[in-house]
């Protein structure tokens, strides 16, 4: 990968802000502050996963939740057998990343709506398989028996989404990168072109997926005890591709403001409705889907530059928020 | 376990009435597909709109449950008009990607007004028709036999429709080719506005029958949906006679494996068919990609 157009400026930034998110529980942050920072890490984590595929290549992932709970069951499975954490987590990245090759072996060679379908069944068919068998605790849910302290899975997802939103800068400043966005913009195009679509949005779903995998063990490892239906609840896939989107879909620094937005979204209203989450997370989309279809970062960052009303055409825009 | 020809009669019928239901979804999805080529993931909160306002007629205001058929009609197909030209209709301009996301959005938004004014409780209502008859040993529901006949009533109403009228053949002439029927003089915006202002009603009518026969909650278009998107998945994406045929045999598949084995498996079996229809054949069981 051409590393020689990577912004360094930018590089720097997200080494600093993560070194400094590290740093909290040194520096005395309260336990509060800590979990929203948590939370802010896994939000993006998680975004820049689904970013990374769907996001570049515009084939639309539902299964990000699911990948990210089979990272959590085997990586807590495996630590309950006894094995050390660094195997746990590396076996649980593995189950996700085996369980991308799957989906994408059925409908990634297809064109158009059938990747998407292949992801929306999975997550369906993973809570309702996980919710049988009994080795993962069937309906009941599974704990986790060692106690980790818990600055450890927070250290962890702070690095995996600062080095996640590294990897995300990498590649769009890459040959690589390119190729992945010709494929959304015209695949037909972009084959006849010689770019082997097909193996690149297989490596790269698998990517993502390893990604998601990760943020779901250490999710896993954070909360201590996994609940089919919260783990596999369509809501971390939702989160997943809703941080992106809001924030600015194929961008480095789009999902870091959306998943700012969802914390502060999310901690609002735990304080003044409660029931209301899907329909502002509903609400919001739709908005930027209608009215700002690159998402707020490249809006405001078009729009700043621009000096003018109206956001400029999407693929200029994007362009801008590199 | 003996099987005797009751028995299979009786699983028969119980999958004629979830391939009935199935049928309306699916024939929506079809339209839907065919006409304006979007994957409508909302369509699944038309099917909950119908059943709670069926459920408001019947156990609250204690009428017919029959009143709430042509009233989440109307209103499925009201509101389906309005979402179709604020939003839907916006989309589908941009890349596919953004109507893709647009009826996603929308269902999430949709699943959240549901939970946030019905809340998670089960409804249902004893309203309506009670009781069942005898039939050479098959014990049939006079609900689950009113939801047949409506399903196959209103089916058959819908192909005539697609067949013979004037808004059936502009249906047709979007699907097969959008600028051809452009230059012929048919309203192209009109046209798509009406394909999914009645699938959404149909899918709405779907609603009302299911909160008939079951208990309505926040979710439950989304469950039928899933099954939905297989049953056009193995018919063959944009296909009618697909999506029915379709409807038929994942509502019979349905029956047997709730009976041999439990409702999960069921459905674990039915999803594994979508993935077994991508790998053999992508364009479905019955023939071409987007014929109607």
């Amino acid at each position: 990968m051409a590393v020689a157009r990577l912004n360094s400026y930018a590089l720097a930034a997200t080494i600093i802000v993560g070194a400094l998110a590290a740093a909290l529980p040194l520096i005395g942050a309260s336990r509060y502050q800590l979990v929203l920072v948590y939370y802010f890490a896994y939000y993006l984590a998680l975004g820049q996963a689904w970013n990374l595929m769907s996001g570049m290549t515009g084939y639309v992932s539902f299964a990000h939740g699911a990948l990210a709970g089979i990272g959590a069951y085997a990586t807590v499975m495996a630590m309950n057998a006894g094995l050390p954490l660094w195997l746990s987590i590396v076996i649980g990245a593995a189950a996700a990343g085996l369980s991308s090759l799957v989906i994408g072996a059925t409908s990634l060679r297809l064109r158009g709506i059938a990747f998407t379908f292949a992801t929306l069944f999975f997550q369906a068919l993973t809570l309702l398989i996980v919710r049988k068998l009994p080795e993962t605790g069937g309906a009941a849910g599974l704990p986790l028996q060692e106690i980790l302290p818990i600055w450890l899975p927070q250290l962890f997802m702070i690095v995996l989404a600062a080095l996640s939103t590294i990897l995300m800068m990498a590649v769009r400043a890459s040959r690589t990168g390119t190729r992945l966005l010709a494929i959304k913009g015209d695949e037909a195009a972009a084959l006849s072109l010689g770019i082997a679509s097909a193996r690149l949005k297989l490596l790269f779903f698998c990517i993502s997926a390893v990604l998601a995998g990760l943020a779901g063990a250490f999710h896993g490892l954070f909360t201590a005890s996994l609940y089919p239906d919260v783990v596999f609840s369509f809501d971390t896939s939702i989160t997943a591709l809703a941080v992106p989107l809001i924030g600015g879909v194929a961008t480095a620094f789009g999902p870091a403001a959306g998943a700012l937005l969802f914390v502060g979204v999310g901690e609002l209203l735990q304080i003044i409705a409660p029931g209301l989450h899907h329909v502002v997370i509903g609400a919001l989309l739709v908005a930027v889907v209608l009215f700002m279809p690159s998402g707020l970062v490249p809006s405001t960052v078009g729009r700043l530059r621009d000096g003018r009303k109206g956001e400029r055409s999407p693929a200029a825009s994007r362009e801008f928020a590199r | 376990m003996s099987v005797s020809p009751t028995l299979v009669l009786q699983l028969i019928v119980n999958g004629l009435v979830v391939g009935g239901l199935l049928g309306l979804v699916a024939l929506g999805l079809a339209l839907i597909f065919g006409v304006i080529r979007v994957v409508n993931f909302a369509h699944g909160e038309f099917i909950t709109l119908g059943a709670y306002l069926t459920w408001m007629i019947a156990g609250g205001l204690g009428l017919s449950p029959f009143i709430g058929i042509p009233a989440a009609f109307l209103s499925g197909a009201l509101i389906g008009w309005i979402v179709q030209v604020l939003f839907i209709g916006r989309a589908m301009e941009r890349p596919p990607l953004d109507s893709l996301m647009m009826t996603y959005s929308l269902s999430i938004l949709g699943l959240g007004l549901f939970s946030f004014f019905f809340g998670g409780d089960f409804r249902s209502y004893s309203a309506g028709p009670n009781g069942d008859f005898n039939l050479a040993g098959v014990t049939i529901g006079l609900r689950s036999l009113s939801v047949l006949v409506v399903c196959i009533a209103l089916g058959a109403l819908v192909i005539m429709l697609l067949r013979s009228a004037r808004l059936g053949l502009a249906f047709r002439a979007l699907a097969q080719n959008r600028d051809a029927a452009a230059s012929c003089g048919i309203n192209i915006r009109a046209t798509e506005r009406l394909a999914f202002s009645l699938a959404v009603g149909l899918a709405a009518v779907a609603g009302a029958l299911i909160s008939l026969i079951g208990t309505t909650t926040p979710s439950v278009g989304d469950d039928w949906l899933l099954e939905g998107f297989v049953v056009v998945v193995i018919g063959g994406m944009g296909s009618i006679p697909g999506a029915l045929a379709g409807a038929l045999l994942i509502g019979l598949l349905q029956s047997i494996l709730g009976y041999a084995l439990d409702d999960s498996w069921a459905k674990i079996i039915t999803y594994l068919l979508l993935y077994l229809t991508l790998l053999t054949r992508p364009q479905g069981l019955l023939g071409r990609a987007a014929e109607m």
